[in-house]
């Protein structure tokens, strides 16, 4: 599984909704399965599937599901 | 004698206590490892961590570092987030903000140095210790946060005014946090002792000690064994219905 497929996984698990839902453009707060405790789990999620901690400032950036690649992407992780 | 009940109450988990090395924090590890959990002891003294390796073996890891170093937090956490996976430690199902300090100070020459720093130590970074616990907990929907307070930030008491509020802060975010983390089944309750015998009231003179002892209608000081019984009841499954609570462990006491 390449880390594109992992991302997706993630918000798979995190939000309870289907791969092909996640795309670059799905942002927070824009469908019910993502709201805040969502959130949390999906933060939860990637820590574990990519192995980092993220910065609290970069946790309250992660408004998308592109934005959330552009932030690992500085943890070292490549998609 | 520990009784089969008593030694699983905690098992296949592990809890980090910060302030591992003081009286209470090390009755809150010995409780916490004779209840089967694996325990992240956080403390400054390098010493007194290895004593308590020493004493408990693999049950118990050392985290040498400062809780209000927002770095050394964070690489404590990276250290729990690699180490919980390992069979014998399990994953972190308990956080215990156990370090505090105490300055007993009238209001009239209470410094804003004193103040900041009893809100760094007391407030603030059991905030940041709970929103990275919370991280690693939300994943297996499971844990539990114990706060350690004060019936000084519940009650008030003269000449503690700058103490009292960082405990209150700590009681606040206590009640709130409880409803946010409850739907990602993590419980945050609180403990708070009253006068306990500890190094934090070493000092106090005989007749000083005596005044205080008046006002607990136990007429004695407690232990932190008592506060620890009462920290693991909280982080077991045993409390899996209390949330948002703080329970006394005073002797009920006046401040």
């Amino acid at each position: 599984m390449d880390n594109q497929q992992k991302l997706v996984q993630s918000f798979v698990q995190a939000l309870g909704i289907g791969a092909e839902r996640v795309t670059d453009e799905l942002t927070y707060n824009t469908i019910k399965e993502w709201d805040s405790t969502a959130h949390m789990i999906l933060i939860s999620e990637l820590e574990n599937t990519f192995d980092v901690m993220l910065d609290t400032d970069d946790i309250i950036d992660m408004s998308s599901v592109g934005k959330a690649k552009e932030i690992l992407t500085k943890y070292d992780v490549q998609f | 004698m520990t009784s089969n009940s008593e030694s699983i109450l905690l098992k296949g988990g592990s809890v980090l206590v910060t302030g591992a090395t003081g009286d209470i924090g090390r009755a809150i590890v010995n409780e916490c490892v004779q209840a089967g959990a694996a325990v992240f002891a956080a403390g400054r003294n390098e010493a007194k961590l290895a004593a308590l390796v020493n004493q408990y073996e693999s049950r118990v890891i050392p985290l040498n570092y400062d809780v209000t170093d927002e770095k050394a937090v964070k690489d404590a956490f990276r250290q729990i987030q690699k180490q919980q996976n390992q069979s014998d430690i399990g994953p972190l199902t308990g956080l215990v903000n156990n370090a505090g300090i105490m300055e007993e100070a009238a209001f009239t020459v209470s410094g804003m140095d004193a103040l900041k720093s009893q809100l760094n130590v007391n407030f603030l970074a059991p905030y940041q210790h709970m929103q990275l616990a919370s991280r690693l907990m939300a994943r297996h929907r499971h844990g539990s946060i114990v706060n350690i307070v004060s019936q000084i930030g519940e009650m008030g008491a003269t000449g503690m005014s700058a103490y009292g509020a960082s405990k209150a802060a700590l009681s606040g975010a206590t009640k709130s946090l409880a409803k946010e983390l409850a739907a990602v089944g993590i419980r945050v309750n609180a403990v708070s002792p009253g006068f306990i015998d500890t190094g934090l009231t070493a000092h106090y003179e005989e007749d000083a000690r005596a005044e205080v002892e008046a006002r607990i209608t136990m007429k004695r000081a407690g232990r932190a064994g008592d506060v620890a019984r009462a920290v693991v009841f909280l982080l077991s499954r045993q409390s899996a219905y209390t949330t948002g609570h703080t329970l006394p462990v005073d002797g009920l006491f006046y401040p």
